[in-house]
């Protein structure tokens, strides 16, 4: 968002820092001088903000949800067909489902679910992506060959097809959504990090290490993964929002988490038949996604800019 | 250039055998036995099923089709590799094989059905992301820091951070439902399927909607690379230099700006409009389109694996010869790019 904007601020403040050389200056890292650019970006504090105050919400959900608001999950018989679908109200702020459960209290258990899809599918992916990325650049040659020709034929597929068709070998529920998401996701990982890699390997420091004695292992871990963990942080961060976006599209379409885990898609889908009478039920769900992506990119925006990392891919 | 094609169409057959071979396994490995699926709860008299094993390639058959039994009496089943040379050596003579759902349809048939209404519903989103996504992308380029820039820059934010079956019920919602409250029931969209003969409105109707759905989220990416383009060009030397001359801002925006950002934008509508091509599973879903991207999920979740083995292969077929005719016309239009030459890829 308004990359320019923010470009031109970035752009400017190493000329100042290079410029003057000032010894009495502290010596600032590459994180701290990410982190006093990052602390000028409005939109990123705020989309970290949001995760944050999500976080937390999410995580302490048992201690004061269920008491103000009730299960998340279980429908009670005799409140079912009276507190059946109510609209908003101070008693239920998002008003109620068919089961009569409130939806704020399955919202704020849905996030649980999100965050947990998002976080794990891009840890996995991320984990798979290095491994792949650090292979095919480090190594070159043959390996690289096969590992970009796998990469190609992943990405070849049709997303979303792949995921479902992944998803219907290895069943549905919350475990596989981040599996599948975050085996089907490496390529593009993949792809970054070798870059950056084949950016990086040209320094002289790297050629200084290994004239010195060091393992390619050893290389890797201290050279290489430094210098581009930037890139590596910027692109997970943005993809974590992405994975939120597969999971929710995967409950809705019924191949995800499975009912009565309360997932902001499966919350969707089964508002959308009361679209014209109760159309709260699929707009409070989707409001919780579009906030939780939108944070997230907004904060993977402001970590690119600070950490002025160039993206190719996205 | 014409290397570089060879090049591209040969790197085609790893991809093609690496993607059949994924959707193979996957079938193998899948639970559920798709005959006795496609019996569904009656019961199958043993003959039958055997036939129906042997048509389908399962079992071991002879030159004439009549299945192969070993000493005991039981059928052979056809290993796994034998199949898979089987329904490649289909695939050149163009037989995608028969759906286990739709009893007897060739898939071939059941795609040439529905991809019409894929290509023409892609068609219409991509009509509509050109001219909005450019058209936004420029005003918000020449107008920097204005109300619009912002204005565009908000929505394209919201845009690709909205599920984009969400955003087809908002518009559902609206248009549909609102609209129609609103006005007395005299003025609102249809919200579901694809017209025909008996339908309340003329077919075209029925794509406004779903068109606008399938766009809305590469309108937003158009448009914002349109604007850091754009940008980007009107910074360089050659634009101050014909600002210098006298020629006004508009000219120099029109006839030397203009042509060079587009390039990138076209480059990426053209992958778009690709990967529209493999249909859209949610927006079809969402608008009951009779498209090929709900046809092959129906598939999937019925275990009707000749489909789904038929239609993503004919999808990443169309998505990479689209991919190359996109990669290709690149260079045509900026004669910066030679491919071939070198290590140039």
């Amino acid at each position: 968002m308004t990359e320019e904007m923010e470009k031109n601020e970035v752009t400017e403040s190493p000329v100042t820092t290079d410029g003057d050389i000032d010894t009495s200056a502290p010596a600032r890292t590459l994180w701290g001088d990410a982190w006093s650019r990052l602390r000028r970006n409005k939109l990123a504090i705020f989309g970290a903000v949001w995760i944050v105050l999500m976080i937390l919400v999410a995580l302490t959900a048992d201690l004061w949800v269920p008491q103000t608001l009730g299960s998340p999950t279980e429908a009670d018989s005799t409140t079912m067909t009276q507190d059946s679908r109510l609209p908003p109200s101070p008693e239920h702020p998002f008003g109620t489902d068919t089961l009569g459960r409130d939806v704020l209290c399955r919202v704020i258990y849905g996030a649980r679910i999100s965050l947990a899809v998002g976080v794990l599918a891009t840890a996995i992916s991320t984990i798979i992506g290095l491994v792949m990325g650090a292979l095919a650049a480090y190594y070159g040659g043959i390996w690289d060959t096969i590992i970009m020709r796998l990469a190609d034929i992943f990405l070849a597929f049709p997303y979303i097809l792949f995921v479902i068709a992944m998803l219907a070998v290895i069943g549905p529920g919350i475990q596989n959504v981040f599996i599948a998401i975050g085996i089907l996701g490496w390529p593009s990982i993949a792809r970054v990090f070798r870059s950056a890699i084949l950016s990086v390997k040209e320094n002289d420091y790297v050629d200084a290490a290994r004239a010195m004695g060091a393992s390619d292992a050893r290389i890797v871990a201290r050279h290489i993964f430094p210098n581009s963990v930037a890139s590596i942080v910027v692109y997970a961060t943005m993809n974590i929002g992405g994975a939120i976006l597969t999971e929710s599209a995967l409950s809705y379409l019924g191949m995800g988490v499975v009912p009565p885990d309360p997932s902001w898609g499966i919350m969707i889908q089964d508002g959308q038949t009361y679209l014209a009478t109760q159309p709260w039920l699929m707009l409070m769900p989707g409001l919780a996604i579009l906030t939780t992506v939108l944070a997230f990119t907004l904060l993977g925006d402001g970590l690119r800019d600070a950490l002025d990392v160039k993206m190719k891919d996205a | 250039m014409g290397k570089y094609i060879l090049k591209r169409v040969l790197q085609f057959i790893p991809v093609f055998l690496g993607v059949t071979l994924i959707l193979f396994a996957m079938e193998n490995i899948v639970p559920g036995d798709p005959i006795k699926l496609m019996a569904g709860e009656k019961k199958l008299d043993p003959q039958t099923e055997i036939t129906l094993r042997a048509s389908y390639h399962m079992i071991e058959t002879d030159d004439n089709g009549n299945p192969i039994y070993d000493e005991a009496g039981n059928t052979i089943e056809t290993p796994m590799w034998k199949r898979y040379g089987l329904y490649v050596g289909g695939l050149l003579h163009g037989d995608l094989g028969t759906s286990f759902q739709r009893t007897g349809q060739p898939v071939a048939d059941i795609l040439l059905q529905k991809y019409p209404y894929t290509v023409r519903l892609a068609i219409v989103a991509i009509i509509l992301e050109a001219i909005v996504g450019i058209g936004a992308g420029m005003v918000s380029a020449i107008k920097r820091y204005s109300f619009w820039d912002i204005l565009v820059t908000l929505i394209t934010s919201i845009l690709v951070a909205m599920p984009a079956f969400w955003f087809g019920m908002l518009l559902q919602l609206f248009f549909g439902i609102v609209l129609k409250d609103v006005t007395g029931g005299s003025v609102y969209l249809p919200i579901s399927g694809a017209g025909g003969p008996n339908a309340e409105f003329a077919d075209w109707v029925y794509y406004i909607l779903p068109a606008c759905t399938l766009a809305a989220v590469s309108t937003a990416y158009c448009a914002r690379i349109m604007r850091s383009q754009l940008l980007e060009v009107l910074n360089q030397d050659y634009i101050r230099t014909a600002r210098a001359k006298g020629l006004s801002r508009r000219d120099v925006i029109w006839h030397h700006a203009l042509k060079n950002a587009l390039i990138p934008v076209v480059t990426y509508i053209g992958i778009d409009f690709g990967a529209m091509m493999a249909g859209a599973i949610l927006t079809e879903t969402v608008f009951n389109w009779p498209g090929v991207g709900y046809e092959t999920y129906r598939a999937i979740t019925q275990r009707d694996w000749p489909i789904v083995l038929g239609s993503v292969t004919v999808i990443v077929v169309v998505v990479m010869v689209i991919n190359l005719i996109v990669d290709v016309s690149y260079a045509f239009l900026d004669p910066r790019i030679r491919y071939g030459a070198g290590k140039s890829e």
